[in-house]
């Protein structure tokens, strides 16, 4: 287990030393909520700020999500759990935000809880990985020696429905949807203004949370985080009536890994799959 | 009744919308079930009007885009193919026969093969059916 009492001390340390140094203005991290639980996204500015910081296992939120309220220009510090570095390696990619304007402060967590279930977070609702692929400070020691698990293992038993339960299955899910959008909030990668759920011209689907607006919600959602969703799950995490929208994430990372070579947030120098090509393309992907 | 499907045809401008024009003007017969709209590339499709098309009661949407490499604008199609593969995957996670959406590449000089691509869509939507699952509800009683 990861111990996150250092990691705390440690990101107070690193937040203070680079706030008075003046390299960033600001340090994202997490800072308490009303208990131990529920810790907040937090936004340090001075270092008497600092002392408010904390870590534990509940600290799920991709802090990744509040970076584009700076403007352009801002040197921030982040801190970024393995997913979360992920998310930012994309927004990069994406040019949403500079490597150069950012501190990224490393997390390796390894035995994150959800606040809600209190269960682990592993593999099954995100990417598994523990230990950030980008960083410039790591604030503690690299996770080693725990099994690797795909992400996409869990998809198995779902590809293996006929496709008759499966949409009784995502209609059933997606029903319950009352359209609060805190999957939306809640995801680094959906920064478009306005959304196109939120259009009036074309108006793509009902604002009214039944069926065929939450479908065409979440149909295109998933679509358009093809190739870019990162599966830190905290869509799934954010959603009040548990919609495992973790599950179709997946699954359109699986494939689009299958057919272009790439996952998501993992290289600097890739370009997200969708706004790339390859003439060698092989039609089948169209069967 | 029979069923005679509704099929929803996006066609791009330069190669299949003209080559649906030379199988009409080649006298081709196929079946009438298909609607087309014309866009200016393959890669303007946004992968929502296909979701909308089936909530509009499209029993079928097939896509025509020029063969790879004769893209008017180039490269138009080659980022239409990796989208339109993703579009595919998510309806058929999502429970819908992957049979009802298809995309093809159709030069503006394969009249016949345009002609012959619109005949066997056909005949496979009318033997999957009327499309309910994606068909808003309001569609759903008249039908
Ligand atoms: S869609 Fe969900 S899992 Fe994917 S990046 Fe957004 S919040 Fe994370
Ligand atoms: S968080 Fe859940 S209920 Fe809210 S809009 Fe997203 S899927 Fe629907």
């Amino acid at each position: 287990m990861t111990d996150f009492k250092q990691i705390e001390n440690n990101l107070k340390k690193e937040a203070k030393r680079l706030l008075e140094a003046g390299e960033v203005t600001v340090v994202l991290a997490y800072g308490r909520g009303y208990d131990e639980k529920h810790s907040m996204p937090f936004a340090a500015k001075t270092s008497a700020d600092v002392e408010k910081l904390v870590f534990n296992e509940y600290c799920n939120f991709n802090m990744a999500r509040y970076l584009m309220r700076y403007p352009c220009g801002t040197k921030i510090a982040i801190a970024a759990k393995a997913a979360d570095s992920r998310a930012i390696v994309q927004l990069i990619q994406e040019e949403k935000v500079r490597r150069e304007d950012l501190i990224i402060l490393g997390i390796p967590a390894y035995g994150m809880k959800n606040q809600k279930t209190d269960e682990v977070v592993d593999s099954k609702t995100t990417c598994g990985l523990y230990n950030p692929p980008l960083y410039n400070i790591l604030l503690g020691e690299e996770v080693h020696g725990q099994p690797v698990v795909s992400p996409y293992e869990v998809l198995a038993e779902y590809e293996a429905m006929d496709k008759e339960a499966r949409w009784a299955f995502w209609k059933k899910e997606f029903d319950k949807c009352i359209r609060c959008y805190a999957c939306r909030k809640a995801c680094p990668m959906c920064y478009c203004d306005p959304c196109f759920i939120d259009q009036s011209k074309p108006r793509w689907a009902d604002k009214a949370p039944q069926s065929p607006g939450n479908m065409m919600y979440h149909l295109t959602r998933f679509h358009h985080l093809a190739g870019r969703c990162i599966d830190c799950g905290e869509c799934s995490r954010a959603c009040p009536v548990d919609i495992p929208l973790y599950l179709f994430h997946k699954k359109v990372a699986k494939e689009c890994e299958e057919m272009f070579g790439q996952a998501a947030g993992m290289k600097l120098e890739d370009k997200p799959v969708l706004v790339d090509f390859r003439v060698e393309d092989s039609d089948k992907i169209l069967e | 009744m029979s069923f005679k499907p509704k099929i929803l045809g996006i066609a791009c401008n330069w190669c299949t919308y003209t080559g649906a024009d030379l199988a009409g003007t080649t006298r081709l017969h196929y079946p009438q079930n298909l609607r087309v709209v014309r866009v200016m590339c393959s890669s303007r499709i946004n992968p929502s009007f296909i979701f909308r098309a089936f909530q509009l009661g499209a029993d079928g949407v097939l896509v025509g885009g020029c063969h790879p490499g004769d893209c008017h604008y180039n490269t138009g199609n080659l980022y239409a193919r990796r989208r339109l593969a993703v579009t595919k995957k998510i309806l058929e996670f999502a429970g819908l026969e992957p049979g009802r959406f298809r995309v093809e590449w159709i030069s503006a000089s394969e009249g016949n093969k345009f002609a012959e691509v619109v005949e066997e869509f056909t005949a496979q939507i009318k033997e999957l059916g009327p499309q309910q699952k994606l068909k808003i509800d309001e569609l759903r009683e008249k039908a």
